[in-house]
């Protein structure tokens, strides 16, 4: 055993190696900046308002409805966590309209009801979109919608011929059917050579509109329509007009409609005999219609908003931090869009507070509508501002088609006049 | 007695009788294991070895484990970088064929790396399509380039006389990707392009006689 004497000694180096080693780890690590900042969802103090959700959270169309709730949530909890709005704390209230237009208007007047609320995004659907507009206007409470597509909705009902605004209060992310109905009917034509069309739509405002869009078009350029038909959107039995589209000689059928009714009437038409795609608008663009469909729905075509997410650099961040904040459903067609209309209502928030010393005026909800009007800002989906309308000044639409069981992008286009 | 005695000072060596306390006896005597005897001899070589050794193996564990910078950002694809704008009609090239209808468009890239314009087309059968500068060229960031389109009929029956929104299609590439992309130039080039067609396939007798 060795002396004390040594022992001491040998204790002595250990521990101011020891020491020494602690300290350089420790400077070391200060050195390196992990991006630990684990921040919080809300702040502890200041003002709460709430932007509201309406969208189909049950019932067919939920897929799409859960997207935009979800993506909502994450853009407030993004605004509170990097404190975008220095005393204020966003809080996400979600109701279910259950694509009903009964239903979105009950639950716009809840959120006129609502004090706290500071604006709304949604719906999903433009036939909602319309029973919602005049109570949204008339509190004029923001209503910002990532899906409607419907023209009358911006531009009046008399769009093709004179655009008159009807409510101030409305806005949306996502492009209309005056674009996507041509744009369909350009590259039906012109690109994949099709020039005898069956147009089939649900009577409803979205699926009509965009059917009279496509229909206007593709007959300018030449091409034939050679029949036409309305679906019941209750039933899923369409073999009849399937009967029909088989009769008809067309080479493409034309759904003004939705992915619930889309997938079926895919699948029967196939059955009945004619091999031919089917070609719908961002309503049917979803997973599920290819699972409705079937695999003859290869080759099947949809048009939708905007370009590919993953086409996008500024939807990398929003693609990442949606994944890791672990939501249960996919953000789906209109994730981005959504995120976006919520920053929009934060961004106006934010001019409103600054504006006003640093806290909300007690006309917050018309100064928030007016400053909508006037926001500017990089979204996930581009450059995100709105025309005179209200409408989207960002106009991408991407054609997309059935290939192995997926939607593939196969063109997409811009609208800048 | 082993009869091994005590190894002699060589040259360089000294006594360290002097500093050091009595040896350790028992197991832990200088005399025993060989390691014990190195370290009992180098005892400031190797704790300064084994810190260099630790120190050096921290290092190496945080430097392998330093927050990464990010990967460099891959480029945008072309088409979400470059606007298109129609400016309007110009005058068609002397040597142009009858009933051409020639435009004006500004093709920008608002950013990102160098982007080539690989084509200017269209996609209608009827017509066909030259454009001045000539194809391919690379753009300037944040420089708007004119580039004057000129249109011919080539059979009236395939043509878009009526066109609501009629495209531009036109081929571009980056580092990033090479991408066909249409420009939908809105109600002015609808217009004058829906003009300029009717009024060639009704002069054009060559061109009635196909409709």
């Amino acid at each position: 055993m060795p002396g004390k004497g040594l022992l001491i000694v040998r204790q002595r180096s250990l521990i101011a190696i020891t020491a020494a080693l602690a300290a350089g780890a420790l400077t070391l690590t200060a050195c390196g900046s992990r991006d630990d900042d684990g921040g919080s969802d809300s702040g502890s103090d200041g003002t709460t308002v709430v932007i509201g959700v309406d969208a189909p959270l049950t019932g067919d169309l939920s897929a799409l409805g859960l997207g935009i709730k979800n993506s909502v949530d994450l853009a407030a909890k993004t605004a509170n966590k990097e404190k975008t709005v220095e005393g204020i704390t966003f809080k996400v209230e979600a109701l279910d309209d259950q694509a009903q237009p009964s239903s979105g208007q009950q639950n716009a007047v809840k959120f006129v009801a609502d004090k706290d609320v500071i604006g709304a995004v949604g719906p999903l659907n433009s036939s909602v979109a319309e029973s919602m507009q005049k109570v949204f206007d008339d509190a004029k409470l923001v209503q910002v919608s990532p899906a409607n597509t419907g023209p009358t909705l911006t531009q009046g009902t008399d769009w093709q011929n004179k655009k008159v605004r009807t409510y101030k209060s409305y806005f949306r992310t996502a492009t209309t059917d005056a674009i996507q109905g041509p744009f369909a009917a350009q590259y039906v034509y012109n690109d994949a050579k099709k020039k005898k069309v069956f147009v089939i739509d649900d009577k409803k405002t979205y699926g009509a509109g965009l059917a009279a869009t496509f229909t206007g078009e593709f007959k300018k350029l030449g091409g034939k329509v050679v029949g036409t038909q309305h679906i019941d959107p209750d039933s899923k039995d369409f073999s009849a007009v399937a009967t029909q589209v088989k009769s008809s000689g067309a080479d493409v059928v034309y759904y003004g409609g939705e992915y619930p009714q889309a997938g079926p009437l895919s699948k029967q038409i196939k059955a009945a005999g004619s091999k031919i795609p089917v070609v719908g608008g961002d309503g049917i663009f979803d997973p599920t219609f290819i699972q409705l469909a079937g695999k003859d729905s290869t080759g099947d075509l949809a048009t939708s908003v905007g370009a590919p997410v993953e086409d996008l650099p500024s939807a990398k961040e929003f693609v990442a931090n949606y994944k890791a904040a672990g939501y249960k459903e996919d953000f789906a067609a209109y994730g981005g869009y959504s995120y976006d209309s919520a920053w929009a209502i934060i961004e106006a928030v934010k001019k409103v507070v600054e504006d006003n010393d640093g806290k909300l005026p007690d006309d917050a909800r018309a100064k928030v509508t007016e400053a909508v009007q006037g926001v500017s800002f990089d979204g996930v989906t581009g450059k995100v501002s709105f025309d005179e309308y209200g409408d989207t000044t960002n106009k991408q639409l991407t054609v997309y088609s059935v290939e192995g069981g997926a939607w593939k992008p196969v063109k997409s286009g811009t609208y800048t006049g | 007695m082993s009869g091994v005695g005590p190894v002699e000072p060589g040259e360089g060596t000294r006594a360290w009788d002097d500093i050091e306390p009595p040896p350790p006896t028992g197991h832990e005597q200088a005399q025993g294991h060989p390691a014990a005897l190195y370290y009992a001899r180098h005892r400031r070589a190797v704790l300064a070895s084994a810190v260099a050794a630790v120190l050096l193996a921290g290092g190496g564990y945080l430097y392998a484990t330093r927050p990464q910078p990010p990967p460099p950002a891959v480029g945008p694809y072309p088409s979400q970088v470059v606007d298109v704008t129609y400016l309007g009609e110009e005058g068609s090239p002397r040597n142009a064929p009858r009933g051409s209808f020639t435009f004006a468009v500004r093709v920008t890239a608002l950013s990102g790396p160098t982007i080539t314009v690989v084509e200017v087309s269209q996609p209608y059968a009827g017509l066909s399509l030259t454009s001045m500068p000539k194809p391919p060229f690379r753009m300037r960031t944040g420089f708007g380039h004119k580039i004057v389109v000129t249109m011919n009929v080539t059979e009236c029956a395939n043509t878009p006389r009526n066109a609501g929104l009629p495209f531009l299609d036109v081929t571009l590439r980056n580092t990033r990707a090479i991408e066909d992309h249409s420009y939908i130039l809105g109600e002015r080039y609808a217009h004058d392009l829906s003009e300029a067609l009717q009024v060639a396939c009704s002069n054009d007798p060559s061109s009635l006689a196909k409709r």
